[in-house]
């Protein structure tokens, strides 16, 4: 399978306290790919970069196996990208920022636009400054999808949004993806919507991507095990342990974090002296943490 | 594409425009109506001439805050965006400034066609002197292509980042704050009156903007 979205050693010092440390991502092609991190992890800046809003000070960057910077007027023209903050024009009015953003692309769908409208329930001649935060964010996704896009691009798409607007919102996308077979970024704070629609997860902490994944092995990879007589190290493991930490309560043992954790594997710690009392499944969101927290502990 | 971009800039600067469109074709009325409008004939040429030159000095003025209004206008709204938007679009970014260049061309054929009108409403309606000639169309097209080069000029720098802008105007300041100390000082320099003279010189950049701008003169 070919990816949408590569980038291989990507360097970009944002400021004099944050800097993008050589990150290499591949988003597959048709995937929906969850781009999580807390704030300030870097997701924004790394969305920017592939999209030619900033020059990275090293690395290579290709979308849609073309080149960025080199090739964006032909990227752009298939990617539709949705920012984290609405950069409309505040003066236009929605039907005539829809027809100016639609002047820009070969693609796009008129009959499609006015189904869109119908469906998102858009005022036509409100101004772009009045509406509400829920009409910005249809409009942003109106505009993304009436592109035909082979590729999204969407910075946290629904911060904000009331769960029925989201709702809307994230079942249009899908509906989308699934018809047209688009390829769709999308970085949020809100773990459990990813886990709803992602099937490829990244994670990025300080400037660094931590850990990228298809969803089905980080849901079920990373575990939190129970250890009794636990070893001094662990060596030569079939998985790869993150953290150790005691048991609470006087528990004997202690929980270690595991990644790449399958049942097979279970027969490692009876031939290390140690015994497997409990194998604790771990949500999204949990998994998330724990992998933060297992990085920052370094 | 064009249409779109002409729209915009259009919306963001029609009430301005239509406002300066009128001063346009006011200023050569009111120059006439100075110099005793048709009663003219009456009136010695020197006081014609006199009128013309107090009038003489808003032409330039009006050509240059078209220009930099214009220019403000066109990339204004991007700025504010900090060019997000305008740089996700999916054409190249020099493209993109030569839409909004062209667009602002279009736009100053508004007061174009208020000088022009006014002009010869002006001359029309006046009944100039013997050894004096009205040049309306001169002045028109005077008029228009100094407006042209205020935009070009100000749209290039409103183009630019906000450093740009800042060191465009720090080379002013600088000159200016130097000319005032060297001028103020034991060694009397003139630093601007050269700039200034070469720059407004017939030859120079802006000479456009320089020498006489009379509807009606010898």
């Amino acid at each position: 399978m070919s990816d949408a979205i590569k980038t291989q050693g990507m360097w970009y010092r944002a400021g004099p306290d944050f800097e993008l440390h050589d990150v290499s991502m591949s988003v597959p092609t048709g995937s929906v790919y969850g781009f999580l991190g807390p704030n300030g992890a870097g997701k924004t800046t790394t969305i920017r970069l592939l999209l030619g809003l900033h020059r990275a000070d090293r690395g290579d960057i290709s979308l849609l196996d073309r080149d960025v910077p080199k090739d964006m007027p032909d990227i752009l023209q298939r990617t539709a990208y949705v920012p984290e903050t609405p950069h409309l024009y505040p003066s236009l009015t929605v039907a005539e920022a829809v027809r100016y953003h639609g002047a820009f692309y070969k693609a796009w769908d008129e009959s499609w636009t006015d189904e869109l409208f119908d469906r998102f329930s858009l005022p036509p001649n409100q101004r772009i400054s009045k509406l509400s935060k829920g009409e910005s964010g249809k409009l942003l996704m109106l505009l993304a999808l009436a592109q035909r896009p082979e590729l999204l691009v969407l910075d946290e798409p629904t911060e904000g949004l009331d769960p029925i607007v989201r709702r809307d919102i994230l079942g249009t996308l899908l509906d989308y993806v699934s018809e047209q077979g688009a390829t769709v970024l999308i970085s949020s704070h809100l773990v459990h919507e990813l886990e709803r629609i992602c099937d490829w997860v990244g994670l990025m902490d300080q400037g660094r991507l931590i850990s990228e994944m298809p969803m089905q092995q980080f849901k079920n990879g990373i575990k939190r095990l129970r250890i009794i007589d636990p070893p001094g190290t662990y060596d030569n493991t079939p998985f790869e342990v993150l953290a150790r930490e005691p048991v609470n309560g006087g528990v004997p043992g202690e929980m270690i974090l595991v990644q790449g954790w399958s049942a097979d594997m279970a027969g490692y710690f009876s031939g290390v002296g140690a015994s497997l009392r409990e194998v604790v499944d771990l949500d999204l969101e949990d998994g998330f943490v724990e992998m933060l927290r297992a990085y920052r502990a370094g | 594409m064009f249409q779109v971009i002409l729209s915009t800039q259009w919306k963001w600067a029609r009430l301005p425009l239509l406002l300066a469109t009128i001063a346009a074709f006011t200023i050569p009325v009111l120059s006439v109506q100075g110099a005793g409008g048709s009663q003219i004939q009456g009136a010695m040429a020197f006081r014609v001439l006199a009128a013309m030159e107090n009038w003489a000095v808003w032409y330039p003025l009006l050509a240059a805050a078209i220009g930099l209004l214009l220019a403000v206008t066109a990339w204004g709204p991007d700025h504010r965006q900090g060019h997000s938007y305008a740089l996700s679009l999916p054409l190249p970014r020099w493209q993109y400034a030569m839409l909004r260049l062209g667009a602002g061309f279009v736009l100053l054929a508004a007061p174009a066609v208020g000088i022009a009108l006014g002009s010869v409403l002006a001359s029309a309606t006046a009944t100039v002197p013997l050894g004096l000639t009205a040049y309306p169309a001169a002045l028109a097209i005077r008029f228009t292509l100094a407006a042209i080069l205020a935009f070009s000029i100000f749209f290039a720098i409103a183009g630019g980042s906000t450093r740009t802008a800042g060191y465009v105007l720090a080379a002013m300041a600088a000159l200016l704050i130097g000319h005032r100390l060297l001028g103020g000082g034991a060694i009397d320099i003139d630093v601007v009156g050269p700039i200034l003279e070469r720059l407004y010189d017939f030859r120079g950049p802006l000479g456009i903007f320089g020498g006489r701008w009379m509807l009606i003169d010898v």
